[in-house]
């Protein structure tokens, strides 16, 4: 390790290290987790040199104020927070930033969207827990004991060896007010007429109460036939109904099982959007195929060299 | 004319689509041991395979479609895993006041006194339907039908590590400390998930497991 890198000055509402997560585990009731938006975690490591899913941060509604003992090269992608240097320094989004030793990075709210990540050559070092850098609050696992930055916390970074590149990365057009894009079922059926025309055709807004487990929705009743339901096994963009037809779209680190009805599935493309949802946002979905979401790749980074 | 076949291409699929990466087959009582099939089969296209009640989620490595095949294995019923194959885990049980709050109400359920209840939780021989909830939570098979709990209406806020409860027809043991519904009928020191272990969770789906009250 390479000595103390970051020093919280100040927590953001909720900070969390994030890597590419733990895919492989569900079977053992474990959650896959990691970055909300994996594109925008690798896209921020290769600014800065390190490989796609190195350990970053996850900056979520508003951000922390973060010291630099040491300067170092960092990176920042995902919605623009509004964000200050010292001596009006310009802490520019998708670009390689060079800091100083000793600045400041202040981070406030973002303009438009909800997360940001954070990345920094090298890498966080964090000890692994089934092979992944990434908190788990529920289980106190990855990052700083599995929970959110608290103020004086210190993280180190790994050392970085060749020469620093100033690069610039272009985000992917993505259209935030289009509605999502979902696989109906498997338990559409489970709905009745009207819940059907309401999933499918209805407003909702993101309920306050959302975290990383699950995003929950508030709109028009998408009513049940209300019968018991066995467990199943379910993953990220499953979209749970439960008997009060208020839906939860599941989330990065929602349970494995579910005992609700899955009437609809976010497609993968679509996944980074749902990381940009902030409470009271509008939600709408649109149905595709199966053979369409799969080729519907999620959308693709370009970095390239900058000076 | 042919009548137009609309959606056959959807309803011959022995699977059914949850998005496009994960496959739910209705596996039904042949449950677990399509899934030690499964599991087995070690597909390279498969990410994840969970089991559940009644029925098994495989989940797709992202871009990929599903294995060729898959539809060939799941046309033919899974082989039978062998009677006594499982391992038998017997995990220590703790029954006081303090660490059962639920036991009397569980007790009365059953139409038992509490002592006669435990007597009868701690001769059944479970089976691990499957692992879910929180990092190695098992569902155990095996309470008579008439034991079975509906959740607590108002989950308690905390559930101690280590709690053995009852939810719905199952018995379950909490990994880990949280929120939860289920009725608490005891405590227990094993450690049901270690990620520093070679093997994390205790359990696996197919495991059996008894409980014996610790004197």
């Amino acid at each position: 390790m390479n000595g103390v890198a970051i020093e919280v000055v100040r927590p953001g509402l909720c900070d969390l290290v994030m890597d590419g997560g733990r895919p492989g585990w569900a079977r053992a009731g474990v959650p896959t987790g990691g970055a909300a938006d994996q594109a925008a975690l690798a896209a921020a490591n290769r600014l800065v040199g390190n490989r796609p899913d190195a350990p970053a941060l996850e900056i979520v509604a508003r951000g922390p104020q973060l010291h630099f003992p040491r300067g170092g090269v960092i990176a920042l992608t995902g919605a623009p927070f509004r964000a200050a240097r010292a001596a009006g320094l310009v802490a520019g989004w998708n670009q390689t930033l060079v800091l100083a030793a000793e600045e400041i990075l202040r981070l406030g709210e973002p303009a438009e969207g909800y997360r940001c990540w954070l990345a920094i050559r090298g890498g966080l070092a964090v000890e692994p827990v089934l092979g992944s850098a990434s908190a788990l609050p529920q289980a106190g696992w990855g990052g700083v004991t599995g929970r959110p930055l608290r103020v004086g916390d210190r993280l180190f970074s790994h050392p970085a060896g060749g020469g620093v590149h100033l690069l610039r990365a272009r985000p992917p057009g993505v259209e935030s007010a289009a509605p999502l894009r979902v696989v109906a079922g498997p338990q559409a059926s489970a709905l009745t007429d009207t819940g059907l025309a309401n999933l499918f055709g209805g407003c909702f807004r993101v309920d306050a109460a959302s975290d990383r487990r699950g995003i929950r929705l508030t709109g028009p009743g998408v009513a049940g036939k209300a019968q018991a339901f066995p467990t199943q096994g379910v993953l990220p963009g499953a979209i749970q109904v439960p008997p009060d037809g208020q839906p939860i779209i599941l989330g990065w680190d929602g349970p494995v099982t579910g005992g609700y009805p899955v009437a609809a599935t976010v497609i993968g493309a679509d996944l980074p959007r749902l990381a940009q949802l902030k409470p009271g946002a509008e939600v709408r979905f649109a149905t595709v195929s199966v053979d369409d979401a799969r080729a519907l790749a999620p959308p693709e980074w370009l970095v390239e060299d900058w000076a | 004319m042919a009548k137009p076949q609309a959606g056959q291409s959807q309803s011959a699929l022995p699977w059914r689509w949850m998005g496009e990466r994960g496959l739910r087959l209705e596996t039904g009582a042949v449950t677990l041991d399509r899934y030690a099939q499964l599991v087995d089969a070690s597909f390279e296209e498969i990410e994840d395979v969970i089991p559940a009640d009644g029925s098994i989620l495989l989940i797709l490595k992202p871009g990929v479609p599903p294995p060729a095949k898959l539809g060939e294995l799941l046309a033919a019923p899974p082989p039978r895993l062998p009677e006594r194959a499982a391992a038998l885990h017997v995990l220590p049980l703790r029954v006081t006041e303090d660490a059962s709050p639920d036991l009397a109400l569980c007790a009365a359920r059953a139409g038992l006194a509490a002592g006669e209840f435990v007597r009868q939780f701690t001769a059944i021989e479970f089976t691990v339907a499957f692992l879910g909830f929180q990092p190695g939570f098992p569902y155990l098979a095996g309470l008579p039908g008439h034991w079975a709990m509906s959740r607590r209406a108002t989950p308690r806020v905390r559930v101690p590590a280590g709690s053995v409860a009852l939810g719905g027809s199952y018995a379950g043991v909490y990994p880990m400390a949280g929120p939860g519904g289920w009725h608490i009928v005891g405590q227990t020191d094993a450690k049901l998930f270690d990620p520093a272990r070679a093997r994390p969770a205790l359990l696996a789906a197919g495991d059996r497991v008894q409980f014996e009250v610790q004197s």
